[in-house]
């Protein structure tokens, strides 16, 4: 039906009420943008909760089978750590211990106690690839000694220039900082040596029994895939393995499908995915009810039913875009905004882009086929 | 309405439309219901009517009558029910929802509300009927501005609705109806809302339509200044076609009957109420129209031609156009007293023996003047 050239009749409909222009994208705007800040949110969850795993230098990470989330301390014996070194294609297998419950911060301006994430570490074996924490790993070595992170929450006076602290109720030195961030569950972090970690945590000092991620580098001839298989045999059952993504994937599910905080974000979004289709449904409902004679006459001059669904259809694709764009413009501002207050990683990007818009597109488009009923039923001969 | 159509028809009359095998629209045996069980409701009673290309049928009649509902069956927006309609030669009754759109975009629909597009200019709510057709883009271009320029909106032709008066706007919506040159033009009262120059523009660009291209125009209106430039009257009553008259028929029925000193006492409704009950009738050479002897049953007014009259075997007149015969035997009740023959091609109305006596009995004039013709002949 439609030719090079024909009216551009959805278009014209949409553009030719500004005043109803502004008003159906304010509205279906507003719904994309709840959804989009749901998305986002649900976004900086996830990345925060990722970005320890991100941040270690290694190809396959170890840790007890039992874990259901990286979050939680359930460590596995050196001795199988010291197993997965005589593998064939493994460069190095080193430990990381870690304890996001038992470590208080002292906040060293107003000496109020928090509970923060620790990692331990032998200095001399890097597990982490953020370069700050690199640069000063030597600076570990001594005891008692910590890094702090940066960018953790103001309260916990880590952005200080405070050099002395008290972690778990013994003084420490602050010898360096380094900018990890906190995440939904800890407010800040602090990085030792594993000695300092074993130590403070009141464990035997010296050579911890027990680590909680052994982090393995894959020798650059081999592949990682075979490599992890073989780790799978050497290791008794009771050892995970899992690539860095599959570690990430396995993060993404618990908090998805098993933690609160995925359905919470989930029924942030579908809630405004309600709230835009019923916005929509109106602002399509009520065109189509004020153009209703139109139609029925289109129909009446031979246009088939299929060209009427095409437009309203179209309308209601130019009405999702006219009320996404500036949710996408107003969003973006909003993340910076509450990313710096919330030091959260929200940023836009590609996969919320796009979430977002078929979103947007599938409300706008569902409440138009609900609309559309209006037009398939409109009886040309009532026009006379 | 007669003298009016004297002077407007004069040179229309000769004017010759293209002739067509089939035609635009013939209406056979219609009956149409609203509702259902016990709520059905006819509104059409047996209705059959023939609408020749190149006819502009005006209908009239009170509302609820059923003219709209004839309209939208003839434009195919309803389904038939019982009887049969053939448009452009195809059976509405036999298509089914794909073929009835085709068949709809052979017509140009004039609807009393304009129903534009408020969100598309003038230009564009013409081109939405212009790109149903084949033309192309600039052909299109061609006819949708040709078009609204013939209906005197050349200067307003990127304008919207709303920066139209109500009568630009019917005119928009008139000339979406034409653009595409439809072979059946389906209007209801299309000059509702226009003045009395817009209506003239309008009528006489829907009458160029049935010259230019044989289109076939209905139209329900109750506009007089339309009635005076139809080519034929219908008027519905209770659903039914109480009335059909070919006006030019009418017309020419009207200009032999004035002069004649037996109709000269005639109103003007009367004398057209006569001619519309005036059926022609054509004999050829030869043809014997009333026989000595034999019953009267219609009175006849020569239109083209001679005859010649004989009584006893011997010619005692012979009658031209304007001519009237047959009157004695319907006045007397007695056979006829001569025979006609037709001496070449004969034109002539005839008038039915009922009809004769209803004209007769509503005119005291006219029953004046037939008993003095009456006598006078004998």
């Amino acid at each position: 039906m439609a030719r090079p050239g024909s009216v551009p009749l959805a278009w014209r409909n949409l553009v030719w009420n500004k005043a109803r222009l502004l008003r159906s994208a304010g509205g279906i705007g507003f719904a994309v943008l709840l959804m989009l800040m749901q998305l986002g949110f649900e976004q900086a969850f996830f990345e925060s909760a990722f970005a320890v795993i991100r941040g270690l230098d290694g190809d396959i990470l170890l840790q007890s089978a039992h874990k259901y989330q990286f979050a939680t301390r359930d460590p596995f014996p050196r001795a199988d750590l010291d197993k997965a070194r005589d593998v064939p294609g493994v460069a190095s297998a080193r430990a990381l211990y870690a304890d996001w419950f038992n470590f208080f911060w002292k906040n060293p301006i107003d000496g109020k106690v928090f509970l923060v994430r620790a990692f331990g570490f032998d200095p001399d074996a890097p597990v982490f690839s953020f370069a700050d924490v690199n640069a000063s790993r030597d600076k570990l070595k001594a005891p008692n000694t910590v890094l702090v992170d940066r960018g953790a929450r103001r309260f916990l006076g880590m952005d200080s220039a405070a050099t002395e602290a008290e972690l778990n109720g013994t003084k420490v030195k602050i010898v360096a900082g380094f900018a990890l961030g906190p995440d939904f569950q800890s407010d800040g972090t602090v990085i030792m040596s594993d000695r300092t970690f074993a130590s403070l945590l009141r464990a035997p000092a010296g050579n911890p029994a027990a680590v909680d991620v052994g982090v393995v580098k894959v020798k650059s001839d081999d592949d990682p895939a075979a490599v992890q298989q073989s780790l799978r045999k050497a290791l008794p059952d009771t050892i995970a393995v899992f690539t860095k993504p599959q570690l990430i994937e396995f993060e993404r599910k618990f908090q998805a499908d098993v933690s609160s905080a995925g359905p919470i974000f989930a029924m942030g979004t579908i809630v405004g995915f309600v709230v835009g289709m019923l916005i929509s449904y109106q602002v399509t409902y009520t065109d189509l009810s004020d153009q209703l004679p139109q139609y029925a006459t289109l129909k009446a001059m031979g246009y088939r039913t299929g060209y009427l669904l095409r437009v309203v259809f179209e309308q209601a694709g130019f009405n999702a875009l006219a009320g996404w764009v500036p949710a996408l413009l107003l969003s973006i501002l909003l993340y910076y905004l509450i990313g710096r207050l919330a030091l959260l990683p929200l940023h836009m990007t590609a996969q919320v882009i796009l979430v977002s818009l078929g979103l947007t597109l599938g409300m706008c488009l569902i409440s138009a086929a609900i609309a559309v009923r209006r037009v398939i039923t409109a009886d040309p001969a009532e026009v006379f | 309405m007669c003298a009016a159509l004297v002077a407007e028809r004069a040179e229309e009359a000769a004017v010759a439309w293209p002739a067509a095998p089939e035609p635009a629209v013939r209406v056979n045996g219609l009956n149409h219901y609203y509702g259902e069980g016990e709520a059905r409701n006819q509104v059409l009673f047996g209705n059959s009517i023939e609408i020749p290309a190149g006819q502009l049928v005006v209908m009239t009649g009170p509302s609820g009558a059923g003219k709209t509902t004839l309209l939208t069956l003839i434009g195919a927006l309803r389904s038939i029910q019982e009887g049969r309609i053939d448009v452009l030669g195809r059976d509405l009754s036999r298509l089914g929802g794909s073929d009835l759109v085709d068949v709809r975009r052979d017509m140009g629909f004039i609807f009393q509300m304009h129903n534009l597009f408020d969100a598309l200019s003038a230009y564009e709510n013409v081109k939405m009927a212009a790109q149903l057709g084949d033309a192309s883009s600039s052909e299109m271009r061609q006819r949708c501005a040709g078009i609204l320029e013939r209906l005197g909106l050349g200067h307003r032709i990127d304008h919207k609705p709303r920066f139209l008066s109500g009568g630009e706007r019917q005119r928009v919506a008139i000339g979406r109806a034409l653009v595409n040159q439809p072979r059946l033009i389906l209007a209801d009262e299309p000059t509702a809302a226009l003045d009395k120059d817009s209506t003239m523009n309008v009528i006489k660009l829907l009458k160029q339509t049935t010259i230019d291209y044989g289109a076939a125009v209905m139209m329900v209106t109750h506009d007089h200044r339309i009635i005076d430039s139809a080519d034929r009257l219908v008027h519905m009553v209770d659903g039914r076609i109480m009335s059909d008259v070919v006006l030019h028929d009418a017309l020419r029925i009207c200009e032999f009957l004035r002069p004649i000193d037996l109709f000269k006492a005639l109103t003007p409704q009367q004398l057209t109420d006569v001619a519309e009950h005036m059926k022609k009738r054509h004999f050829a050479a030869g043809d014997t129209i009333i026989r000595e002897g034999e019953p009267g049953e219609d009175f006849f007014l020569i239109s083209d031609g001679e005859v010649e009259v004989i009584r006893s075997d011997h010619e005692v007149a012979r009658l031209g156009p304007g001519d009237f015969f047959g009157e004695v035997a319907l006045i007397s009740g007695e056979p006829r007293n001569a025979t006609v023959v037709a001496e070449g091609g004969v034109d002539a109305y005839a008038l039915g023996k009922t009809d004769f006596q209803t004209a007769l009995a509503t005119s005291q004039s006219f029953r004046d003047q037939l008993y003095r013709v009456y006598f006078m002949r004998h």
